[in-house]
């Protein structure tokens, strides 16, 4: 088991049920493939730096998960052939640091969401992002 | 040499602010390590150190292909302040 984050750009088109939908729909391909989800960051809908499939936004999300290697090519295979996600990027968290920074935002993340009127600042500015779209 | 004096004194500054790991998905700070145009400032001018360097080179390349940072920067539609919309 290695540790990983996978970060994935959904169409901005998508309601918010559709949007749901993808995200436990990734979840699952997750979860099938044998990873263990730790955390999930959802960064709301921004604005993209460039044109990615004449879309302009995009909405991002984030999962931290432990999975064996092996499960990492068919993730990313099931991935490509999703329409909705315009943009993946798995990456792989190695040496004591980068573990280190792993397990940090796992635990930043899990308590933001035990405790959902937590005031930290990166909350408070994805919030009307995401109700806007 | 002009573009080299605007760095008075030259010290690591993800040192300083004793940065462990570099996030990509965390646009300020690739931001210190960036050009006016977006490209990868080279260490003699910004000061860093060779460690953090070479995080902030992988983030910067990965930011750029999930969008949070463009590779390049539209030189015909010229904005002010061409990403102060894009968050964080």
């Amino acid at each position: 088991m290695r540790h990983y984050e996978l970060l994935v750009v959904l169409k901005p088109t998508l309601s918010v049920e559709e949007l749901q939908a993808k995200q436990t729909f990734l979840k699952e391909i997750l979860e099938k493939n044998g990873a263990v989800i730790a955390a999930k960051l959802e960064m709301g809908t921004r604005k993209l730096a460039y044109q990615i499939d004449k879309f302009e936004r995009g909405t991002y999300t984030v999962f931290y998960f432990t999975a064996p290697t092996a499960a990492i090519a068919e993730v990313e295979r099931l991935i490509r052939i999703t329409e909705e996600c315009i943009r993946f990027m798995t990456v792989k968290f190695e040496n004591q640091k980068e573990l280190g920074f792993w397990t940090k935002q796992v635990e930043k993340l899990t308590k933001k969401s035990d405790v959902s009127a937590a005031p930290v600042k990166e909350i408070v500015e994805e919030q009307p992002v995401t109700t806007e779209a | 040499m002009a573009e080299k004096r605007k760095f008075a004194r030259k010290y690591c500054k993800y040192c300083e602010a004793k940065v462990e790991y570099v996030d990509y998905k965390d646009a300020k700070i690739l931001r210190h390590s960036l050009s006016e145009r977006y490209k990868i400032m080279p260490r003699r001018l910004t000061g860093n150190c060779k460690r953090h360097q070479e995080m902030v080179e992988l983030a910067i390349k990965r930011a750029r292909a999930t969008a949070i940072i463009p590779y390049v920067i539209d030189t015909k539609k010229v904005v002010a302040v061409p990403f102060e919309q894009l968050q964080q």
